[in-house]
This record gives structure tokens, sequence and C-alpha cells, in this order.
């Protein structure tokens, strides 16, 4: 029944997407010509073609989440580690501001990349991406490095493992379920963000993927092209399912087993 | 080498968690820390390994003064509770992680590693991760990574709590073999008496954050030093009589004997123990303990007995012992 209600959406896009018009709007007559590619093909060869947008969230996402997990990993690394007033009162702070409509910013936000000249480039997108993941990324580390058991840690300084060492080979890769879920979300956050997207890049050739959909969407005013559109969201969510399937398993797995004896 | 704590203090969020420790370790020596839990002599452990620093005083190895150097540089080779083996590494890299760290050559590594493997008889897991090993073997690792420190100094904090009797009464000569042979001074953190009387040379008692007593396993057993230590050390439970002019006495349940003359007793219930039975009696001088053998069987003019000299005498207010048994 759950899998009924979460995958139909999908599926009538996958539907939709391989459909010709007609068939759309007369479902019910049989027609020969039902199946078609064409919705694919028409989105990979407009100009710029589809591809193009894949690779433009591709670069987002991707710098997007190397600049978060950066600053947040040693930010958590320390706010785990520190036990005093100060980190509770970030603590507080960064879930509030976690809990913050982020859609309020983006005024301001179109304001700052005026003023520094941000607009039009896709690497500066990840300033705001990341400043609006950083305290859900915090959080979410900050609760992994603090599972973990402190005599581990302390194992490693008797070891003679430095600071960074120690963070290079025991923290991170105990951590690393969590690394991978938080680059994730992340991940799916830019891939999905609209608003910010919009207003900060213009050019046909940089826009990031939900853009480029909702321009599919909008391109003509007497009709909208279901067939392209649904072909086009189809497309942006391959890489997303893709990504998930990948990392399932490093989420799930139990690293920490057999750190402390049973 | 030695090992010398200088009056050390360490306060932790305003709880003083150590007050005033002054030990001396010898080489060779095994040191038992005794206590309840939240004695301090984990925090004991720790303040010598480096891993907490002191509020004041200072800790010697080998005349040199160690108070405020880092703790990779102190040389400890430290059991943790919970091993603390790195989960993520096998055996093999969980033990060789230290020696590439600390810039010694991959052949020197190996060399190195798989003679303490073969000396722990650990070869065949040189591959497996932690989660895939027993209690004691995990326990076997711990003591190997301890040992490839070539430490000055051992630490092990509680070795075999978490395994099981059996185990525990088999890797004791082990552990002897490996590490109270040497000529290190070892510490051994336990909650267990019978694991400290077994394992040391010399018991200190802690309570509170305070050394109580400091002597080998016999002294501390016949002579506490105060009530504290009297029912703490030896089981079953010294009997302790009610307060009289100032006095409380004390006497091992196996010192009470049977005998012709002494006190009426009556018994309330008999435990089992295997090679002795425990007779909880009902007495005018109150409920007592007492421990005789098994065989022993018990007839109506029995009373029960004991020597004098076999008293343990402690002053009520200070509750220290003023006898000299």
């Amino acid at each position: 029944m759950l899998l009924i209600w979460s995958l139909s959406p999908l599926i009538w896009q996958l539907y939709t997407s391989l459909s010709t018009p007609e068939a759309l709007t007369r479902p019910l007559e049989i027609n020969e010509f039902r199946w078609t590619f064409d919705n694919y093909k028409q989105i990979f060869q407009a100009n710029p073609p589809f591809v193009r947008y894949l690779l433009n969230s591709l670069i987002v996402g991707l710098s997007s989440t190397i600049l978060t997990l950066a600053i947040a990993l040693p930010a958590s690394y320390s706010l785990a580690k520190a036990n005093n007033k100060v980190s509770k009162i970030s603590k507080i702070i960064l879930l509030a501001s976690a809990l913050f409509p982020y859609f309020l910013l983006f005024l301001a936000l179109l304001e700052f990349a005026r003023e520094m000249n941000f607009g039009n480039n896709l690497l500066a997108l990840c300033i705001p991406y990341s400043a609006l993941c950083m305290p859900l990324a915090v959080l979410l580390l900050t609760a992994a490095f603090k599972d973990l058991p402190n005599d581990l840690e302390e194992a490693a300084r008797l070891e003679g493992l430095g600071l960074i060492n120690r963070l290079r080979w025991i923290l991170f890769p105990l951590i690393k379920p969590a690394i991978a879920s938080t680059s994730i979300l992340v991940f799916l956050f830019t891939w999905n963000e609209y608003p910010i997207a919009l207003t900060w890049i213009s050019k046909s050739e940089l826009i990031t993927l939900p853009v480029a959909i909702a321009r599919i969407a909008g391109s003509s005013v007497y009709s909208v092209p279901y067939g392209a559109y649904a072909a086009a969201t189809v497309v942006g969510a391959l890489p997303l399912l893709l990504i998930v399937f990948i990392f399932q398993k490093r989420i799930v797995s139990g690293l920490t087993q057999g750190a402390i004896k049973g | 080498m030695t090992l010398i704590l200088n009056s050390i203090n360490k306060q932790i969020n305003k709880n003083w968690i150590i007050q005033d420790l002054s030990l001396k370790v010898k080489d060779g020596e095994c040191l038992a820390i005794l206590g309840p839990s939240g004695c301090g002599k984990s925090t004991t452990l720790r303040l010598i390994a480096g891993l907490e620093i002191c509020d004041s005083g200072s800790i010697f190895i080998n005349d040199e003064d160690i108070t405020n150097i880092s703790p990779v540089d102190r040389k400890i080779g430290m059991v943790f509770q919970s091993y603390a083996l790195f989960p993520h590494l096998t055996i093999y890299e969980n033990l060789s992680l230290g020696l590439k760290i600390r810039g010694i050559s991959k052949k020197e590594s190996i060399r190195r590693v798989s003679s303490i493997l073969d000396l722990l008889k650990l070869e065949h897991l040189s591959t497996r991760k932690p989660a895939a090993l027993s209690g004691g073997q995990r326990q076997r690792v711990a003591l190997a990574r301890a040992l490839l420190r070539d430490p000055s100094l051992y630490l092990l904090d509680e070795p075999m709590s978490n395994l099981d009797a059996q185990l525990r009464e088999r890797l004791r000569p082990e552990l002897r073999r490996l590490i109270l042979n040497g000529n290190q001074p070892v510490i051994y953190v336990t909650h267990d008496q019978h694991e400290a009387m077994s394992m040391a040379n010399r018991i200190a008692i802690l309570n509170d954050g305070r050394l109580v007593q400091i002597g080998t396993p016999k002294d501390i057993y016949k002579t506490p030093a105060s009530i504290f230590v009297a029912s703490f050390v030896g089981r079953p439970q010294i009997n302790l009589f009610p307060e009289s002019a100032g006095l409380i006495k004390g006497i091992r349940p196996e010192d009470i004997f049977l005998d012709n003359k002494g006190i009426d007793f009556k018994i309330l219930y008999t435990e089992w123990l295997g090679t002795n039975q425990l007779f909880h009696l009902d007495t005018s001088q109150g409920r007592l303990r007492m421990l005789c053998n098994a065989d022993i069987s018990i007839n109506s003019d029995h009373k029960i007995n004991w020597k004098q000299e076999k008293l343990h005498l402690f002053d009520s207010k200070t509750k220290l012992r003023i006898n000299n048994g």
C-alpha cells in the first residue's frame, strides 16, 4: 500500500514521458502510435541539450557537498568534544536556524549575489547552498561524533596519533555512514533547490535542473508539453536514484559494531 | 623503572575526583588499585596516561617529570576496559597503525607485529576485524597493542571485567607471563578483590578519591586500616558489632568457630558454597555470619566463639583501626 502510494506518481511520470501527446489527451482510445521516445529525443536535442543542465546541477551539487563537509566536519568534531556553554548555545542556534524557512532569505541572498557579482556563476551557488545545509549537516555529524566511544580516540592518542591522524585513520572512517547520509541530504537539497537557482542564474546554458524543467513546462503560453516535462523529470530523478542505491549499503552497515566488547 | 605520584589532585566539574594521592610503584611490581565504582581509580589511570591533566601534584617515571608531557611521549601501554580496538581495521592494522604513525619502517613493523601475534597465538586472526573475535581474543589483541608500544609502564583498566569467570581464570596466568614478569611497573585497576589479590604484589585501596590503605594483599586482609577497608575487602563480609564505648569491633566470618563455651546462637539460614558453608546466625550480639567447613555438623549444645586476637578494633568516630592485629 505504502509502495503504491509513493511509487504511483513516479510511474505516472514514466508513463507520461513515454507517451505521445495524442495518447495523453485521449488515453482510452487505442492508438498504435501510443508509445514514443520523442519526448526524450526532444529534450536531449534542444539547445542547450538537457545533459548540460544535468552537468550544471552535478557541478553545483558536488561543490556544495564538498564545501559543506569541509566546514561541517571540523565544526562538528569540536562541538562534540567541547562541553561548555558556548557549544551548548551554538547547538541551540544551529537547531533554530535549521528550522528557519529559507524561502524568506532568497531576496536578501539575491542582493548579496548582486553585490558580490555572484550572478551567473555556478560555483558561487554552493555558498548559499552549503550555508543553508550547514545546520543540519553539523547536527547530524555532531551526533555521529558523539556516538563514538571516547576510548577509541584515547587509544589512538596513546598510539601517537595526532589530531589530523586521528581524524584521518580513526574518526572519519568510523562516521562514514553519517558522512554519506549527510552528503546525500546536501546533494538532494541542491539538486532540487529552485528559488535561489532561479534568481542567481539567468544564462540558459548555466541553469540547473529544476529551473530547466520549469522552463520546459512554461516554454509555451498556449500548451504545456507534458511529455517533454515528464521526460525531463525522469532524467533528473535517475541520478538521484543511482546515488541512493550506491550509498545505501554504506548508510546501513553498522561500522561501529565490535568496538566495545559485548 | 619506577613510577611516582606526588600528591596529585584532580577536580572535575567542581567535584574532587582525586585528592592528595601519592604512590610509588617499583620495577616489575604490580600494583592493583581497588575501590568501589566512582572512587577515582579510572581517573588515576587516566592521569598517569596523560589523558587527563592533574590540577596539582606531579608524576615521575624514572625520576623524569612527566606531569606535563603528552600521552605519546610517556610511552605507556594501556589496556582499556572496553579494549578500544579500532572496529574498522583488521587485527593486523590495529596493531601496526601506531608503528606506522611513529615512523617505524614497514619491514620492521611487519616483523614486530608478527612476533607479537605469534607470542599471543593470534596469527590466524590477523586479517579479521575485531567484531569477528571473541571477548578473550579481543582482550589479547588489546594486550598485544600495549606490548607493541614497548612501554615504560603498563596500565590495565579492568582488563578482565567483561570476560566470564572461566576465561578470567585462564587468562590470569597468561597476563602474568606477558606483563608481570617484565621489569616495568604495572598498574592494574579493578573492582574485583579476588583479581586484585591474585595478581598484585601490592594493593592500593581508594575511596572517594583518597588513598585509604596501601599494602600487600595479606596486610590489607589481616590488618585493614579502616572500617571501609575491612568491609570492602573479604567475602563473605566482615561482621561488625554495634558500637560500644567508642569502639567498633569486627570479626571475619572464618574466625568464628563452634565451641563448647561462648555465646548461644540460632541459625537463620545457610548458604552452601561448595568447600565451605556460610551460616547466618542470630545471637545476643546481633546477627553474625560464620564460615565453616562444608562437612561440619552442628548440634544443639554448640556455642560460637572466637579468639580475642582475631578481633579488629576500630575507633567509632574516625572509623580507623586502633589495634595492630
